[in-house]
């Protein structure tokens, strides 16, 4: 039974989110401790609050990531049972017990992931302490690794593990006895779901976000407030994209799709990269998400610097001491974000893997009419950097935007003489970029590895093979 | 001066074949001893009970599985040895396929499903090939349809699809691995009749694998296996007369 190696992609989701929320607040403790060891406690209330606040503030998002990952890891296994599942409910199980199931599963490789993830979580922020205070680049001091404060990542863990199964197994719910008796697998084009809701939610938020964006860009150039505006207004717009994902990445990765032209290993890679909407919206949506974070933060501070250079052109020393402290921020909380974008790539990997998978019979009838190992394996490493491609694109597009906008508003009233600096045009952080790109290349290759591997040993008579 | 198989008229052959799965004791033996030559131009119906060597008989043939002894032709080319790149070629080029399910590739409507394996050779059809692959189109009623994908068809005509692919290219040799088995017996039928009308129209040879003695009395030639061997080579057979031998056949089993 494969039932529990189709869980392992899982595990594995909620073993990072675990093992990042885990650390982020172990170190947050630490970091406590040896402030308090040094300052007295009245000050160090404050840092760690803050602290606190903004490893919070990671952690949801690694969070809603790896929950996004799991759903849709769960929905392509779904897909994949179908026959067994099928069978099932042909012999008489209801759909909700097996859904049920499911969800159970979901629970229980949650609990283990996020129990597995605490603990390396942990040993990874005591090495990190007990390096760093072993060569005195911090000071030493006592500490405890059991803060009751770390149940909160390991709860929420399991509990979105659960719930994403409980999402993502709604595809049983659709299955009908009859498929037993069909093929089944290869006729779930219907998925996109009309759902008047979402789509309704995806454009208010939508007016509404860019709207404020807007106000706060205005604002921002008379009063730094604007960006309290533009911070709503982010958040408001970007939640619709990620409602209206299975509408907005389609035509970005038809338009990718077509980059990679006419042949017919490409040409099916780009259907197959969209043909089922949903699916590659929850693929790629976690991605879009990490690289959206981490170019919005890069440009708003790229951004910000060339601003405070600007306004600073008279005084050298200041602007001497600004570059370091922009520069360390930008590479700490890009690392930061980063920890999601990797949770995400882990998903698209897995859910990748799946579904070339489940394409064995396809596979095979390529291979029969003529299709050969490259040509397969063009198609397969096409499909992923479509995929991956599309997802980086949509999220620097989405990034510099919002980074714009976030400084714009910040510091659009802020200059030399109170005149402030007006509009400037977006400062793009090349490095940045330049790694979220060779990145992207990396995980299209990762991504491929094992789906290339797999699809090139399908024989060509598996099409001819009636099971 | 050896004697080639197309000096005999035929399109494919093979000698003394032998095909074992597995070895020692838990060995096998899919077929045994099998020569056949199959001629140009004529509708073929490979027939046998389940389990007798039929789909393993095709897969050889059609270079999709290599024999453990015994030697493979298509056309005057030898294909018993030849590697996965030469053979993918081959299928491309010289070889129609239609399955009993899962025909077309789901993402590609039906015009691009037809032109497929063109695009694979990375090139146009000629003025005189489109021209063919309309014909095929309009003969199979498909016309209509050639902006569809196969989920908004039916069975009989995702088939038809398939059928006008295999022809497309001309090829040496159409397989076709229980073409009717999916379908309803009206639908068969029309499938079937188009099958012998390119046989017969066309001059396309064509090899079918099937256990319905309906489907085989299409056929200008039926060749029975038993436990991988060839045991009748019959021509045109009605299919009254094909379940009778199909009886005997199990009831001396
Ligand atoms: N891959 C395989 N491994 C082991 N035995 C096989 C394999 N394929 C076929 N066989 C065996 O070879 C014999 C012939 O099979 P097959 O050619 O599929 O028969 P048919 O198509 O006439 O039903 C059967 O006994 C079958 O069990
Ligand atoms: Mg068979």
């Amino acid at each position: 039974m494969s039932r529990l190696r189709d869980q392992a992609p899982t595990l594995l989701v909620a073993g990072l989110a675990a093992a990042f929320g885990v650390a982020l607040l172990q170190i947050t403790g630490i970091l406590t401790a040896i402030i308090t060891s040094q300052n007295g406690f009245s000050e160090s209330a404050t840092v760690q609050l803050m602290l606190g606040l903004v490893a919070a503030v990671f952690i949801v998002i690694a969070v809603y990531v790896s929950a996004i990952v799991t759903s849709n890891t769960v929905a392509t296994v779904v897909a994949g049972r179908t026959r067994l599942i099928a069978l099932l409910r042909l012999i008489g199980a209801s759909a909700r017990t097996q859904r049920v199931a499911i969800a159970r599963e979901g629970l229980l490789v949650g609990a283990a992931g996020s129990v597995l993830g605490a603990l390396v979580g942990t040993a990874a922020a005591w090495g990190i302490a007990e390096i760093g205070m072993a060569q005195g680049s911090i000071p030493r001091a006592e500490y405890s690794l059991l803060s009751p404060m770390l149940l909160l990542p390991v709860a929420a863990v399991v509990l979105t593990t659960w719930l994403a199964a409980w999402t993502g197994s709604r595809r049983v719910l659709a299955v009908r006895p009859a498929q037993a008796l069909g093929d089944a697998n290869e006729a779930d084009f219907d998925e996109v779901s009309a759902r008047r809701g979402r789509a309704v939610a995806a454009w208010v938020l939508a007016v509404l976000g860019v709207g404020l964006l807007a106000l706060g860009v205005l604002v921002g150039l008379v009063r730094p407030e604007g960006v309290l505006l533009g911070l709503l207004g982010g958040i408001l717009s970007f939640t619709a994209v990620v409602l209206a994902a299975h509408r907005v990445m389609p035509p970005v990765l038809r338009l990718v799709g077509r980059m990679f032209g006419e042949r017919p290993p490409a040409r099916l890679a780009a259907e197959n990269a969209v043909r089922h909407p949903e699916r590659s919206a929850r693929m790629t949506i976690g991605l879009v998400i990490g690289v959206t974070l981490v170019t919005t933060f890069a440009v708003t501070m790229e951004t910000y610097r060339s601003m405070l250079l600007d306004a600073t052109d008279d005084r050298a020393d200041l602007q001497a001491s600004i570059g370091p402290v922009i520069d360390a921020t930008v590479a700490v909380f890009s690392t930061l974000i980063g920890f999601s974008a990797v949770i995400a790539a882990v998903g698209l990997v897995n859910t990748l893997s799946i579904s070339v998978m489940q394409r064995t019979r396809e596979l095979g009838l390529l291979r029969a009419l003529g299709f050969d190992r490259t040509q397969v394996r063009v198609m397969v490493l096409v499909e992923a950097a479509a995929l991956t491609v599309a997802a980086t694109l949509t999220g620097l597009a989405l990034g510099i935007a919002y980074g714009w906008a976030g400084a714009q508003s910040m510091l659009g009233s802020v200059g030399a003489g109170g005149t402030g600096v007006g509009l400037v045009a977006p400062v793009i952080p090349w490095p940045v970029v330049g790694v979220v790109v060779a990145a992207a290349a990396v995980l299209t290759l990762a991504a491929s590895v094992a789906p290339m591997r797999r699809a090139v040993r399908v024989a060509p008579v598996r099409a001819l093979a009636i099971d | 001066m050896q004697i080639q198989p197309s000096d005999l008229g035929l399109i494919a052959r093979v000698t003394t074949l032998a095909k074992r799965y597995g070895s020692g004791s838990g060995a096998v033996s899919a077929l045994e001893d099998v020569s056949i030559g199959l001629r140009r131009g004529e509708f073929t119906a490979i027939m046998g009970p389940s389990g007798s060597g039929k789909s393993t008989l095709m897969h050889i043939m059609a270079g999709l599985d290599s024999p453990s002894s015994g030697r493979v032709w298509l056309g005057d080319t030898e294909i018993t040895d030849l590697g996965d790149r030469e053979l993918t070629l081959l299928r491309r080029r010289r070889i129609g396929f239609v399955f009993q399910s899962f025909n077309l590739v789901p993402t590609l409507d039906v015009r691009a499903n037809v032109m497929l394996p063109f695009d694979l050779d990375g090139r146009r059809p000629t003025a005189q090939e489109r021209a063919w692959i309309d014909e095929l189109l309009d003969t199979l009623g498909l016309t209509a349809r050639v902006t569809h994908r196969p989920h908004e068809l039916s069975g009989g005509q995702q088939q038809r699809v398939a059928i006008a692919r295999a022809l497309a290219t001309r090829p040496d040799l159409v397989f076709a691995d229980e073409p009717t088995g999916n379908l309803d017996s009206r639908t068969g039928r029309e499938v079937l009749a188009l099958l012998a009308s390119a046989a017969a129209k066309y001059g396309q040879s064509i090899v079918m694998v099937t256990h319905d003695p309906i489907a085989a009395s299409h056929a200008d030639r039926v060749v029975f296996l038993a436990d991988g061997r060839i045991v009748r080579d019959a021509g045109r057979s009605g299919a009254e007369q094909i379940s009778t031998y199909m009886l005997a056949m199990e009831a001396a089993a």
